[in-house]
């Protein structure tokens, strides 16, 4: 019982964590129709910014805040420069992206090099719940994970930004056409995206310790996931995430872990070809 | 003439392999591209005397690295066809490569078997039968896939088998599987140097001219228009999700072939070789060089692997974050590749750009 209590625990907190790297990417995808290369990367450079205010002697909460709006910024800058160009084309997207990412990457690499950095949990221990212990910190990152979770969904449903946003997706010549600024729209929905994955970043870094392999490890499944959940929504790649996440963590309780990985990716690509428009489908939030 | 010049601008794809925004009959296009018309055979002339030379003014240790090189560029080959010609985004040609490498590998270990008339039919059928499953999955059935479904459908599959070959203990887990015995011809041993060089040679020369005839043919033809709008094409009859399988099937079956010859040239297979890295390593070869002429991917493997190699020593750290600069310069800048600096747009078999007056 308490067995099962703690690896449910862990599942739910490893579907937390994908859920947390995939909410960036899937607005992105959904938002722009573009699936983001860079995103891992973007995941990295959160992570890094977190491993240097720790190294420099700052609090960790200080590097964790820090790095979603440096990420995002960065973002902002990347999208005036670089991603505007792709809008037109997703292939194009795709390469671009994937050829930002490596660039970061291997600068990253070239930094830390090929070492494994680590990183304190700003909240250390366990809570115990009789006999059970679980990590403080894993527990802290599925609170935050559903904070952010509302919050991005207030945002988008509820602030006039969220509609802004909305308008640009839904037809961009009619939203520019009633005042609102859509270069301004993309740039920022892009920053968004990328500050949520500088987040995720800098939250997990204490779970997988820093090194340059970081997001990528964590890329195609995020991919797979806003493609499970659905292209076009808010909600969609969330459920997607919350499914492949947590398949992904609990299939290896019950069968060889290699089977487990590959069983997760040839169902998800089944699932997808079978019902492309994911879990759940539609435009808007 | 500066409104012409623009013309000749935009018979330049805005964006590889998509929508080609074609300028019909714009005489003042003329000199870019009626120089461009001749180059194609220029270009592969020089690129195979050089090719044939390569051994003779090489030092050895070099005729090895110039024996991977052919290798990868029959590899090359595969990925340009499906994405070059059919415009099938494959992110995972590595997975055919790869699991042929893997395939003849057991084939040496296991069973014996290193008699080249064996081995490397072996390879080819196990990337065509691979690429038969995986493409027939992806490209064939009711509804056509969309481009990212396939490209990130197979990148999915590369990065599964990627997944298990790590951790596969028969396949011998993350060490891959090491010492495999020499390709063999009767009595005859392949060893490393100009014996295999010249017959890796030999068989790019050979499937680089059956790619040619095929894209050059009524099927090669139909392939492109589907490259530049496949609605259109299928409103003429064709059956496009047909005609892409069947390309996608055809170029796993050549990446199958230069995954044998890879695995018996290097004497080991390990995971990454059907996993993503070298998925993408293929796709920068072919953006490199050159998308949709063939000589382009062959130019591109050269390039990226000739440059990496010669600054491995030095710049071992900076070089990848050169080549994602590169990369996204030629994506920006030079969609069509490198290649597009002396060869005109409608040498891109399929793209008839700008007509020329008089010719």
């Amino acid at each position: 019982m308490a067995n099962a209590f703690v690896a449910a625990f862990e599942i739910l907190s490893f579907g937390a964590i994908i859920v947390l790297i995939v909410l960036g990417l899937g607005i992105i995808a959904s938002m722009m129709g573009i699936f983001n290369f860079a995103q891992g990367e973007f995941v990295l450079l959160g992570a890094y910014i977190t491993y240097l205010a720790y190294a420099k002697g700052l609090p960790i909460w200080a590097g964790m805040v820090a790095a979603p709006f440096v990420v995002g910024a960065l973002g902002f800058v990347l999208e005036a420069l670089i991603i505007r160009r792709f809008y037109a084309a997703p292939i194009v997207a795709m390469l671009g992206t994937y050829a930002l990412g490596l660039i970061i990457r291997e600068s990253v690499r070239g930094l830390i090099g090929g070492f494994y950095l680590t990183v304190p949990e700003p909240i250390g221990g366990s809570i115990d719940i009789g006999t059970m212990h679980i990590s403080a910190w894993r527990f802290t990152i599925i609170v935050i994970t559903l904070l952010v979770m509302a919050g991005c969904y207030l945002l988008l449903s509820r602030t006039s930004f969220g509609l802004r946003m909305r308008a640009t997706l839904e037809n961009p010549s009619l939203a520019r056409a009633s005042g609102i600024s859509t270069p301004l729209m993309y740039g920022a929905t892009f920053a968004f995206g990328s500050a949520l994955a500088g987040l995720a970043g800098a939250l997990i870094v204490p779970v997988f310790s820093l090194y340059a392999d970081l997001g990528i490890r964590f890329l195609i499944q995020g991919f797979v996931a806003v493609m499970v959940g659905g292209v076009g929504s808010f909600i969609g790649p969330v459920a997607g995430a919350g499914v492949i996440g947590t398949l992904s963590a609990a299939l290896p309780w019950i069968m060889a872990p290699v089977v487990a990985d590959v069983l997760v990716f040839v169902l998800a690509i089944a699932f997808i070809k079978f019902r492309p428009q994911g879990l759940i489908a539609g435009k808007g939030v | 003439m500066s409104k012409s010049m623009s013309a000749v601008k935009q018979a330049i794809p805005a964006e590889i392999g998509g929508e080609t925004d074609i300028v019909m009959g714009s005489s003042g296009a003329a000199p870019q591209v009626a120089a461009g018309r001749k180059v194609l055979p220029i270009v592969e002339g020089v690129v195979l005397v050089a090719a044939l030379a390569a051994p003779l003014v090489l030092q050895d240790y070099l005729t090895v690295f110039a024996t991977r090189v052919v290798i990868l560029a029959l590899f090359a080959l595969s990925f340009d066809l499906v994405w070059g010609y059919a415009g099938i985004m494959s992110f995972g040609q590595a997975l055919f490569f790869g699991s042929a490498g893997y395939g003849v590998a057991l084939l040496a270990r296991d069973l014996d078997i290193t008699d080249i008339f064996l081995v490397l039919p072996a390879g080819t059928l196990i990337g065509l039968t691979f690429a038969l499953l995986l493409g027939g999955f992806l490209l064939l059935g009711r509804h056509p896939s969309s481009v990212i479904f396939v490209s990130l459908g197979t990148l999915t599959g590369s990065y599964a088998a990627d997944r298990l070959a790590r951790g596969w203990y028969y396949l011998g887990g993350q060490n891959g599987i090491p010492s495999i015995s020499s390709m063999t011809l009767g009595g005859y041993e392949f060893s490393e140097g100009p014996g295999f060089y010249y017959l890796v040679l030999g068989i790019l020369i050979v499937v680089y001219l059956l790619c040619r005839f095929l894209v050059r043919s009524q099927f090669g033809l139909a392939l492109a228009g589907l490259r530049e709008n496949e609605q259109r094409i299928a409103f003429f009859g064709y059956k496009a999700q047909h005609l892409k399988a069947i390309i996608f099937a055809i170029g796993g079956a050549i990446a199958g072939l230069a995954g044998s010859l890879y695995a018996f040239h290097e004497g080991f297979v390990w995971p990454n070789m059907v996993g993503v890295v070298v998925s993408t390593q293929v796709v920068l070869y072919v953006l490199f060089g050159g998308s949709g002429t063939l000589i382009g991917a062959v130019i591109g493997t050269v390039i990226v692997e000739g440059v990496s190699f010669w600054l491995s020593d030095n710049y071992r750290d900076i070089w990848p974050i050169i080549l994602g600069l590169l990369l996204l310069l030629v994506i920006l800048f030079r969609p069509l590749g490198l290649i597009s600096f002396v060869l005109g747009e409608r040498e891109r078999v399929g793209s008839f750009g700008a007509r020329i007056k008089g010719k």
